[in-house]
């Protein structure tokens, strides 16, 4: 176990009862490690099991087996070290930008004037200032997005546990997004776990990339970007015209192909 | 500008066809009543001239009191609504929110759904009398189940990505409860109400026809036994346009309450 990770998954497996004496495994005996301020991508073809892992780590599934361990406890329960955001829009409609933002620092106490100036810092990171005062009905898609995820970052999360989370905006706006991110990351020290299915996504914003098979989740391989020479560059036409970027590309889809045959 | 077709499929209309149309089809409604009034067509006994009616509305409540009759019905209708939104709207959400708490009571209520109102009315005038709490009885289980079951509903409704990102921005239960699902439900538990008000309009008259000695209800009885059928008649156009008050009033608290589902 390193010094430096921020969250260590251990042996963690997961049976899902269907009732009737069914069951299924989505997940089975993977353990691995993120590290303190570091973007960690779980990719994998569908049914891979990795939202079943990213919702353990949340919380908001039990592990059948093994332990989620953040900041030296296990998880036991949502809280507030590990904010999410999920592709479905989750803005509470009834509330201004602003508040929207502030909501998790009202619900935890934090005082008003400090609620504030947290509120408008992260509005501005992600882009938002002008809308601080809009209804998230007034947004589009993705802005809508950047409310989610100034939300969770004015939280003071210590980790941002993201499931598919452009997965609902068009190409343009994805690509958009996932440089927001990595700015966000630099800016912000923040660990993130970043669940995707896009190839051109893990690649973009992982630090490392898990890899995980399908029917049951099992770790495949952890792959590590190092085209990138551990740097975070933020433009993405840059990344991929790097050398490396499409050797990297093409062995992800094989083990994506690998993975969907047999399967369906 | 061509002129658009009659028959043009799934164009809206515009405001001026709209207002023609809505004013013409009541034009000949009255035109027919008053044709066949004035021809001698239908016994005018039985059914009098419209003209009729309206003078007999404006004497009913000029010179002849039926002002109090109606805040009566008004009030009737007003309380025990009041009551039954005052326990079907937190029980419903208690129910659409914890499944332990529909289990209790769903099976319960959803029986009581299947009883009609008005066959309460004998044991109601057993054990209450002839006063005002028959009536509001009847009003109050003549409603309530309807609204448990639509605001549960509702409730239900809710996206669960909603209840889980307040959970893992550190929400409480009681927190996650208040602050969103309430909220997020709230518009829609408005419209339920709007629904139903006009219901407990419809047993209202039927308490008053029933049992009552004032109230607008009470009021047509009496004219039956006097053979006023302009009076009937009025009692009607009263409730109906009492109905449509009530109506736009809830349309109205709905824009004012819930700017934030305005379109821009």
């Amino acid at each position: 176990m390193s010094e430096q990770s921020a969250l260590q998954i251990r042996n963690l497996s997961k049976v899902f009862d269907l009732g009737r004496g069914r069951t299924v495994q989505a997940v089975q005996d993977i353990s691995f490690e993120v590290e303190q301020n570091s973007i960690c991508v779980l990719l994998g073809p569908s049914g891979c099991g990795k939202s079943t892992v990213l919702r353990m780590m949340a919380g908001l599934e039990t592990p059948t087996e093994g332990d989620i361990v953040i900041g030296g406890h296990s998880v036991d329960g949502p809280g507030r070290d590990r904010g999410m955001v999920f592709q479905a829009y989750t803005s509470f409609d009834w509330m201004s930008v602003r508040k929207n933002v502030e909501f998790g620092m009202k619900i935890n106490g934090v005082p008003a004037p400090e609620r504030a100036e947290r509120a408008q810092r992260f509005i501005d990171l992600v882009g938002l200032g002008k809308f601080a005062d809009a209804y998230p009905s007034q947004l589009s898609g993705g802005m809508r997005q950047r409310v989610a995820i100034a939300r969770t970052l004015a939280n003071g999360p210590e980790v941002l546990l993201m499931d598919e989370p452009f997965g609902a905006l068009d190409a343009e706006t994805r690509w958009l997004m996932q440089e927001l991110m990595v700015n966000v990351a630099e800016e912000t020290n923040t660990t993130m776990v970043i669940v995707t299915h896009d190839l051109e996504e893990a690649i973009f914003l992982a630090d490392k990339i898990v890899f995980l098979s399908s029917h049951p989740g099992r770790l495949k391989e952890e792959i590590v970007p190092g085209f990138k020479q551990g740097k975070r560059i933020s433009d993405k036409e840059k990344v991929v015209k790097l050398d490396g970027y499409s050797d990297l590309e093409a062995h992800l889809m094989h083990l994506m192909r690998e993975e969907g045959r047999g399967v369906e | 500008m061509a002129a658009q077709r009659f028959f043009e499929l799934r164009k809206p209309v515009g405001s001026r066809q709209r207002i023609v149309s809505a004013l013409g089809i009541w034009a000949v409604f009255f035109g027919i009543w008053v044709a066949a009034t004035s021809a001698g067509m239908v016994n005018a006994l039985l059914v009098p001239a419209p003209q009729d009616v309206f003078a007999t509305t404006w004497d009913l409540f000029a010179s002849r009191g039926f002002a109090s009759d109606v805040l009566i019905s008004i009030s009737r209708v007003i309380g025990a609504f009041a009551m039954a939104c005052a326990v079907a709207v937190p029980l419903g959400v208690m129910m659409g929110v914890f499944p332990s708490i529909e289990a209790i009571f769903a099976p319960f209520v959803s029986a009581w759904r299947y009883l009609p109102a008005p066959s309460f009315i004998p044991i109601l005038l057993m054990w209450f009398g002839t006063g005002e709490a028959p009536k509001l009885a009847l009003l109050f289980i003549g409603v309530i189940f309807f609204l448990i079951t639509l605001v549960m509903d509702h409730t239900k409704n809710v996206r669960q990505e909603l209840v889980e990102t307040a959970l893992t921005l550190g929400a409480s239960r009681p927190t996650v409860v208040l602050k969103v699902v309430f909220p997020a439900v709230l518009p829609d538990i408005t419209v339920a109400m709007r629904q139903m008000l006009a219901m407990a309009w419809t047993y209202l008259v039927i308490a008053e026809i029933v049992a009552s000695t004032t109230g607008i209800g009470a009021m047509m009885m009496r004219a039956r036994r006097f053979l006023k059928t302009d009076e009937i008649l009025s009692g009607i156009i009263v409730i109906g346009v009492l109905g449509l008050l009530f109506d736009m009033l809830f349309a109205m608290l709905h824009r004012w309450a819930f700017p934030y589902l305005r379109k821009n």
